[in-house]
């Protein structure tokens, strides 16, 4: 089961130029969490699956010819290759047709981890419930996307008691909603 | 931040908490903190997992601001936003002591309340909202204001709104002092009428 061997182990395997499952296992395993990067980085669904070829496709080439030396670095490796693509990304260069062409579609994740759907009801609710100042930090948070700096000068406080604010208003959402663990 | 074990791993030996993973999303944390934390990210699903709740989470915050359902304290910023979004905000601005004529018609996205009030010394606002016999209906406690404003931003539920018949809605500001004694700063009476087709019209 190559999905219990860890990264050190993908790495050794696909260094040695024999194995597509261990490519196969390492796109499997990284394209979900790659993406994540990519929607932090990126804010774009499209943009972050290029991002996630693109990373995938370069670890890849890097790993066939074995210049990753210390092998259970892989995800410090692979992040450092996301902050270059990003880098790459926002100045408009793209290589993917290059590289898909060359490497081929078929090595693709088919499908990724959907974010999960919330119960819109329930969260109007759960939002109603929460106190008068949490439920503003976190509107003005998510929807105005306003810096800890704006929303402290708006309630006349400092920005680590919006922080500590928005933490608790998100744990209660959590707990209302059925999904805190 | 490591995972037991850096593969396919299902268990985290030190989940990252919710909150954590939202100021990751909103890009408030110091360099070497994002560092950790997305070294940790590529390397343990079930915090993947978190922060994907973390994400639905903003973007269904995001989608319920937008319908304006929500009875709450705004600031000019966010309405400002709202404009420029698009959305169409019928808003009241209303003198302490003062009444006004109003409605919402089916192509208003946002219903906003500009309350003027003298909130200087104030160490808390409440927000009541009275029937048309200024018998509270219901009470916004210690609502956030801005030191030194002169006026409350208040966002009437529009659903609400559109759904409800003619009618007399007076709303209070209660100010309290440090030694918590309670002062009326300013009282609003809405008249609603309803312009939109539908039951109680």
């Amino acid at each position: 089961m190559l999905v219990e061997l860890n990264d050190a182990e993908i790495v050794r395997q696909i260094g040695t130029g024999s194995s597509r499952e261990a490519e196969a296992e390492l796109f499997r395993r990284m394209a979900p969490r790659l993406r994540l990067y990519g929607l932090r980085h990126l804010r774009d669904e499209q943009a972050s699956d290029d991002l996630t070829q693109e990373v995938l496709i370069t670890t890849l080439e890097a790993l066939r010819a074995g210049r990753l030396r210390e092998r259970e670095k892989l995800a410090s490796f692979m992040l450092g290759i996301c902050r270059l693509t990003v880098l790459g990304m926002r100045r408009g260069a793209q290589r993917k047709e290059r590289l898909l062409e060359q490497f081929g579609p078929d090595l693709l994740p088919a499908s990724q981890p959907s974010t999960p759907q919330l119960d819109h009801g329930q969260l109007a609710q759960c939002v109603q419930n929460l106190k008068e100042r949490e439920r503003t930090v976190v509107v003005m948070t998510f929807y105005d996307e306003q810096a800890g700096a704006d929303v402290a000068s708006f309630l006349g406080i400092s920005e680590a008691n919006v922080r500590v604010i928005r933490h608790r208003a998100i744990l209660q959402l959590r707990q209302c909603l059925g999904v805190a663990s | 931040m490591t995972t037991g074990n850096a593969g396919g791993s299902v268990v985290c030996s030190r989940p990252l908490d919710a909150a954590l993973l939202a100021d990751y999303w909103l890009a408030v944390l110091l360099a070497p903190d994002e560092e950790a934390v997305e070294l940790h990210l590529l390397q343990c699903d079930p915090c993947g997992a978190r922060l994907r709740e973390v994400i639905a989470l903003s973007k269904s915050m995001h989608r319920l601001a937008r319908e304006g359902s929500l009875r709450m304290i705004v600031s000019d910023a966010s309405i400002q936003r709202a404009k420029d979004e698009g959305l169409r905000v019928r808003q009241y601005d209303v003198p302490a002591g003062g009444s006004v004529q109003c409605t919402v018609t089916a192509g208003d996205d946002l219903l906003i309340a500009r309350l003027a009030a003298n909130l200087a010394g104030a160490q808390r606002v409440d927000l009541s909202l009275c029937d048309q016999q200024g018998r509270e209906q219901l009470r916004l406690p210690d609502i956030p204001v801005h030191p030194g404003s002169d006026s409350v931003l208040y966002q009437e539920s529009i659903t609400f709104a559109k759904a409800a018949p003619d009618n007399v809605m007076i709303a209070r500001l209660l100010a309290f002092d440090e030694s918590g004694i309670e002062r009326l700063a300013g009282e609003y009476t809405f008249h609603h009428m309803r312009t939109m087709p539908g039951p109680g019209a």
